[in-house]
């Protein structure tokens, strides 16, 4: 959806173009920039929550930002960006994600013999694991992520109980050196069972997990003595999931938790009153109740960015209730308690003086926006939303002299928007990832829009072995769920659609229509070409019939 | 209501009960009789008492008070039961995953029920520990549950589940009930083994000058020593008469003490053997017939091991069962003729005794936590209904004030009509095992 | 090799239980003659309770009640006084005699295989010497009704008496079709079917129930017309022409709300003539809809946990209160395939202390399941007339300090041992004890 402004990256079926293809294939070729200087000007600048510059300038050069401030000169080798109405804000930072990191390979392994000693990969332990190792510039999610305003992300290996060590990484960059910016950066952990062997369940992870920790004291202990003098002794450990545990024993290095649940934020919790490492939890979901604790620990904490969906739950003319107005009408208000307490989860780490970043690990990127002003509205400010994206995450992460706010100095991680970032208006226009400029495809909001042209009522004709069929499809927005319903002849009264997605440009719907007093329930899946779809329909998932649309034109 | 209020994990409470038949256990039973609570304790036992200013007063005229009731074999309260995966998995234990939101707590305190102990499940010969909870429903912090200073216990499993799931499923010995015994020996051998060592190693650290490997720390066998040393009770699921002198044989050839049968069936056979012992049994009042090892059962078992002096209890396995132990302990005085006092025994001093905490709980005694159960009819009759449970002198349950919706978390994402049928016929000793196993092999 | 020896281990098992259990069964006779039941309370269930009363049993009947009766030459007296008579309970939804050992396969006859298998009959797969036949009616269990259960059309149950050697001795006079209601919701957290493939699903099962009875009414017509004679051979038709004459009911085992609501609306377009409900769980949620409908339910197990998170922790104690008083016709089921349908009276003594009422709670284990199965002239209450299928306590039989003294069925006076007292009189005092001396 988006294009860069310097197209860096050689995808992979180019790649392949260039081996199989013939020798004079056309070659596309990356145009270098032509400066890495830039000038936003003149610009509203906001620098850190709580300082802003109206009508200044801000310098980039060489992955730095060079100047900021009010009448700054623009060097003649800068770029110049016109700043009219446009906001500058620091990039921001997620705290915990797996974006641009590829899954290992995990297909067709041996059934283990004694899942009760399992190798320890199988049990999903190999904390030995660098994440480096599985970097990949050009996961979409990167992209994707960059998009909303992201420019660092701490990411981690996927994997079980014991992924591997997180590292600092830039979203964006040539190859997967390119992107990182500090190695090592954290111990992840998760409360995550394996898979029919030990430990299969939440229990087996936390023994196993304090077995390793003193096992690994004992061996980090022992390897001091065993270095000081060798002779006559049993040789040391060389053990590599020991090994790793060492620098979490000195302290150096944290354990990042995944703790999305408040009970799995007790078990984490309890797991490291018990040893004493350095904790860091991420993706809280649930964590309202647990702030004060989570305080006492000294942990630090990024919270989730997703939140629950909010399902509307299908409105079936029923003559029979099944349940009481009364009681389904305390039924929701329970739910709607409990889905305040979700958004207002940010607002109450807030309240109870506990710092706190984001982490972006399950959210759809698409969502962030939205949910950051869910959070807004039930009680954080946009000062405290800025806070949790840009200066509280670089300072839980050490890195507050490189990144968090726009200073000179600092790495030229950008967002510059039009209209104020948490506006609900507000539109990405570029963002900077270490000096590097990503021009986002405005287009982009063009083509949501034309889904939107869905909408409107489409004339569906069928070949059935009985000769053509014809019906009226009628598609409504609500909000941005689409709706439709589905009439015809055949059909005593328009039926409604159970189910309308349009992804890419694939249209798919699904309803049940009453033959003869049985239910047909009939899957439509068709490809959509400007005011045309063509595709099939499947019949009680078995016949399968050709299907066009027409859409009418517009009054 | 309890939902909005704040966490009450220590929370304890003043109160007088006026005017009860008071069931002891004890010192039988007391009419008319009132019974103070100070600071969540049992302060006075005794005839027209005055309650304090501050204290709340809760009219219990025509009213029966019982001690709370001890539920000593349940899988409630934890997000983990069976860590299925290996014969021997001592240094698990289920109080590292306890959940205060399981609604099933309330519904047993809903029963009389104030404490139970969270076991984990069968299906290992030697399985993982298990953690003696307050039902304090309204707490949201997992360790406000647990009955701090409670003694350490842990599942053992003999017969049909460990020989299914390791020797049938796996084919890991045990795959019979030789190999149980191989398995529990050979474990505890071990055990001692490790601890010789590490104690080798300590003394030989304090030595000046000395140098050398420690032996490697090992969470299992570290646990495991701890029973030889007699820190752990050892809560045996058992149910054959054989299997279970076969147990007694290991515990007296390894000098453990400390060990309660749980299930235990068929302990009416073995029942001079586990008085001779020293032994307890903890045991369903009626359930049989589920799977071969229970044919040959009798609901006549708690009275035959009472007459034959085992100190017995009720408990339910089961949240449903859970929910009526004394209708449970009842049973009794069908099958056996049981008296009041001697029925009450097995769902309150007599679990108390086999979780090592009868000086705390189980009867009505100035001292001990006041944990009490407020009856309409006498607890014995099928018509005895709870009225009000209290754990540490503060109403846990209501019956006038119960909302119907007592759920401390919601899922916003669950739709409003979610029904979850309970299924009926479930053993939940093996809870957690792979759907697979039950189909192939019938567990239960 | 591994699945030999397991085949093996569980044929060797099963039989030796099925070698031992006839033996231990019913080791005493049950015995028959005219018996002079005298000095009892009678609880007549329709007729209140007479005091001092006498019973009278001859030939399987009850011949004489109340306070001046004359006692037959020739009668045994059974002195209850301080006795209580009460007609025999019946438990309308067990499995009893179709399960020996719950978790093994080779025991449990309940389960055939298909979808739609009406032909199925309870009836003469019930095994007589079931031990737990035995341990159920010395606890004043006299009859039960054996329910096959699976899938959509699971067989037709059976009405039987605890006591006789073949079916024909067993049998109480009632068969009925099993529905098991397709379930229209998630079936709980493990079930994670997506919303579309939950109808789906469901939608499948109801075409099918659909088609099974368009067949049955098409059959029927036939029949009908062919006056029976040279009809296709078609027996799970043959089995659901009773059902669309009316001459049996289906039993629609069914509970979740939604569900019993679907399925009132099925049974009304469909118009089947005769129907009963079984299970409802949640029968308290649309009470006023199943009394609208006029449908008899047989509810339980009493002794349950709700069926959802959010309902109020008594709801499955309350629900035969709850229905009765919206005016459903409310009998009591154990719904145990486990051994315990001996604890029927406990659920109605719940159900009783829950709001149903005790009076209504045994009319509910009593004359109500006999009304239902259209037995009410043979069981449910001590009159003139009617099997002598009765108990004899010292109390009342919901409470566990009551004692069954003796139990009668069908004029037989049964023995009051099973497996379970035999074992109670071995090991009380075992010799020898812990030395063999």
């Amino acid at each position: 959806m988006k294009t860069p402004f310097v197209a860096a990256r050689l995808s992979l079926a180019l790649v392949w173009l260039l081996i199989a293809g013939p020798l004079l294939a056309q070659e596309e070729r990356e145009l270098l920039p032509v400066t890495g200087t830039y000038a936003i000007t003149p610009v509203t600048i906001i620098q850190s929550p709580g300082r802003s510059i109206d009508k200044g300038t801000v310098i980039v050069k060489d992955g730095l930002i060079k100047a900021v401030g009010k009448n700054i000169p623009v060097p003649p080798e800068a770029i110049v960006l016109k700043g009219d109405s446009l906001y500058v804000y620091a990039g921001f930072i997620d705290g915990l994600s797996h974006v641009g990191v590829n899954k290992p390979n995990n297909e067709n392994r041996d059934r283990v013999k004694d899942p009760g000693n399992p190798p320890p990969d199988r049990a999903g332990i190999a904390p030995q694991t660098d994440v480096r190792n599985f970097l990949n510039p050009t996961d979409k999610a990167v992209e994707e992520l960059r998009a909303v305003g992201f420019t660092t992300a701490h990411v981690v290996p996927h994997g079980g109980m014991l992924p591997g060590t997180g590292a600092l990484v830039w979203l964006g960059g040539r190859s997967a050196d390119d992107m990182v910016l500090q190695s090592q950066t954290s111990f992840f952990s998760t409360l995550a069972t394996a898979d029919r062997v030990y430990p299969v369940t939440v229990i087996g992870v936390i023994a196993k997990w304090r077995e390793l920790y003193r096992q690994a004291a004992q061996a980090k202990a022992y390897a001091t003595t065993y270095a000081s003098a060798r002779n006559g002794l049993k040789p040391a450990s060389t053990d590599r999931v020991l090994e790793a545990f060492y620098p979490v024993i000195d302290k150096k290095m944290p354990v990042l938790f995944q703790a999305e649940k408040a009970l799995d934020l007790h078990r984490v919790l309890d797991l490291q009153k018990g040893l004493g490492f350095p904790l860091v939890v991420a993706e809280v979901k649930e964590g309202w109740d647990v702030a004060p604790k989570l305080k006492a620990a000294n942990a630090k904490v990024f919270l989730s960015l997703q939140l629950p969906e909010e399902k509307k739950e299908e409105k079936k003319d029923e003559p029979l209730k099944s349940m009481s107005a009364q009681e389904k009408e305390a039924l929701d208000k329970r739910k709607a308690e409990f889905a305040a307490k979700y958004t207002g989860q940010a607002a109450a780490f807030q309240k109870a003086g506990v710092p706190f970043g984001f982490s972006a690990l399950q959210v759809k990127a698409g969502d962030i926006r939205g949910n950051l002003r869910k959070m807004i509205k039930a009680g954080l400010t946009e000062d405290q939303a800025l806070a949790a994206l840009t200066t509280t995450p670089a300072q839980l992460l050490g890195v507050s002299d490189l990144l968090g706010s726009v200073d000179a100095g600092k790495v030229a991680n950008l967002v510059v928007t039009r209209k104020p970032y948490f506006d609900e208006k507000s539109v990405v226009h570029y963002v900077f990832v270490n000096g590097i400029l990503y021009k986002m495809d405005l287009g982009a909001a063009k083509k949501e829009a034309a889904k939107v042209a869905l909408e409107g009522e489409w004339t569906v004709t069928s070949e059935t072995p009985q000769g053509k069929s014809e019906a009226l499809l009628t598609i409504k927005k609500e909000g941005t769920q689409l709706t439709g319903t589905v009439s015809a002849d055949f059909l005593p009264q328009p039926v409604t659609l159970d189910t309308l997605t349009y992804e890419g440009n694939v249209l798919k719907f699904s309803f049940v229509m009453n033959q003869d007093g049985r239910n047909i329930k009939v899957e439509v899946e068709a490809k959509v070409e400007g005011s045309t779809f063509k595709g099939e329909a499947t019949l009680d998932g078995g016949d399968k019939l050709p299907v066009q649309g027409q859409q009418k034109p517009k009054p | 209501m309890l939902v909005t209020l704040p966490a009450l994990g220590q929370q304890t409470g003043n109160m007088l009960i006026r005017n009860a038949t008071v069931l002891t256990i004890t010192k039988g039973t007391q009419a008319n009789t009132d019974v103070l609570i100070k600071d969540g304790k049992i302060a006075q036992v005794g005839k027209s008492l005055t309650a304090p200013t501050g204290y709340t007063v809760q009219d219990a005229t025509g009213m029966f008070v019982m001690p709370g009731i001890i539920d000593a074999h349940s899988h409630q309260g934890i997000d983990a039961i069976n860590e299925w995966t290996a014969p021997v998995t001592a240094e698990v234990a289920v109080g590292d995953a306890i959940n205060p939101f399981d609604v099933a707590l309330y519904r047993a305190l809903a029963g009389g029920v104030t404490t139970i102990h969270a076991m984990h499940g069968s299906a290992n010969a030697i399985g993982g520990q298990c953690q003696t909870l307050k039902l304090r429903y309204g707490v949201l912090e997992p360790e406000a549950l647990r009955m701090q200073g409670a003694p350490r216990t842990i599942k053992f499993a003999l017969g049909e589940n460990p020989t299914r799931v390791h020797g049938g499923g796996n084919n890991i010995v045990p795959r019979t009930r030789m190999g149980v015994e191989f398995v529990m020996r050979e474990a505890f051998s071990k055990a001692k083994a490790y601890a010789a060592a590490v104690d080798t190693y300590t003394k030989a650290k304090t030595q000046k000058g000395f140098r050398g490997a420690p032996p490697e720390y090992n969470y299992r066998l570290e646990t495991l020593a701890e029973i030889l040393k007699g820190n752990i009770i050892i809560h045996c699921h058992s149910y054959r008469a054989d299997e279970i002198y076969m147990m007694l044989q290991v515990c007296k050839d390894f000098g453990i003490k400390k060990i309660v049968f749980q299930h235990v069936n068929e302990g009416f056979k073995v029942a001079p053997e586990l008085a001779a012992y020293g032994a307890m049994a903890s045991v369903f009042a009626d359930w049989w017939a589920y799977k071969f090892e229970v044919y040959y059962s009798t609901a006549y078992n708690a009275a035959i091991l009472t007459r034959n002096g085992v100190t017995t209890s009720i408990n339910s396995d089961d949240p449903e069962l859970m929910r009526h132990l004394y209708h449970e302990a009842g049973k009794t005085q069908k099958y056996g003729a049981l008296s009041d006092d001697e029925a009450l025994a097995l769902i309150t001093l007599n679990p108390a005794k086999q979780l090592g905490i009868d000086h705390r709980v189980g009867s009505i005694e100035v001292g001990k936590d006041a944990d009490l159960v407020i009856f309409q009819n006498h607890p014995l009759s099928v018509y005895g209904v709870p009225q009000v449970t209290i754990v540490d002198g503060v109403v846990r349950f209501d019956r006038t004030k119960d909302a119907d919706d007592m759920r401390l978390a919601v899922d916003p994402n669950e739709p409003v009509e979610a029904v979850e049928l309970q299924q009926r016929d479930h053993d939940s000793c093996l809870e957690g095992l792979d759907g697979a196993f039950d189909t192939i092999f019938g567990l239960n | 090799m591994k699945k030999l020896t397991a085949f093996l281990y569980t044929s060797a098992t099963v039989a030796l239980a099925l070698a031992i259990q006839p033996l231990a069964a019913q080791s005493q006779k049950s015995t028959h003659a005219t018996y002079a039941l005298t000095h009892a309370s009678i609880e007549t269930v329709t007729k209140g309770v007479i005091q001092d009363g006498t019973v009278v049993i001859s030939q399987g009947k009850i011949t004489a009640v109340g306070t001046s009766v004359t006692v037959p030459a020739g009668a045994e007296i059974i002195d209850c006084r301080g006795r209580w008579i009460y007609p025999g309970m019946i438990d309308a939804n067990t499995k009893l005699g179709l399960s020996e050992v719950a978790s093994d396969p080779r025991t449990r006859d309940f389960n055939e295989v298909g979808d739609i298998v009406p032909q199925m009959r309870a009836l003469t797969a019930v095994n007589p010497n079931s031990v737990l036949i035995p341990v159920t009616r010395v606890s004043g269990v006299t009859t039960v009704i054996a329910t096959p259960e699976g899938d959509l059309m699971p067989g037709t149950a059976a009405l039987i008496n605890l006591h006789g050697y073949t079916p024909d001795q067993m049998f109480a006079g009632f068969e009925g079709v099993v529905i098991m209601w397709p379930q229209s919701g998630r079936r709980g957290g493990f079930d994670k079917r997506t919303d579309e493939e939950i109808k789906r699903e469901y939608d499948k099962r109801i075409n099918k129930l659909n088609e099974a009875w368009q067949k049955a009414g098409e059959y029927h017509k036939i029949d009908s017309a062919l006056q029976s004679k040279g009809v296709t051979y078609y027996p799970e038709m043959q089995a659901l022409l009773p059902v669309v004459r009316g001459e049996r009911p289906f039993i629609i085992q069914v509970d979740v709300a939604r569900d019993i609501l679907n399925a009132l609306t099925w049974v009304r377009e469909k118009k089947v003539k005769k129907v009963i409900l079984s299970g409802v769980s949640e029968g308290w949620r649309v009470a006023t809809e199943i009394a609208k409908a006029n449908i008899p339910v047989i509810a339980g197990p009493v002794l349950a946990v709700p069926t959802r998170d959010y309902d109020r922790y008594d709801k499955a104690y309350a629900n035969p209160g709850l229905l009765h008083k919206a005016g459903v016709k409310v009998a009591l089921g154990t719904t145990d395939d486990r051994g315990n349908v001996r604890n029927l009276p406990y659920h109605a003594g719940y159900a009783a202390a829950y709001g149903l009422g005790r009076e209504q709670a045994l009319k509910a284990v009593t004359i109500v399941p006999a009304e239902i199965f259209g037995v009410a002239d043979r069981l449910g209450s001590i009159e003139v007339g009617k099997n002598a299928t009765l108990l004899i306590s010292d109390g009342d039989p919901f409470e566990t300090k009551t004692t069954i003294h003796q139990v009668f069925i069908d004029g037989w006076k049964i023995p009051m041992k099973s497996r379970q007292t035999e074992l109670y009189d071995e090991f009380l005092q075992r010799t020898p004890g812990v030395t063999k001396q």
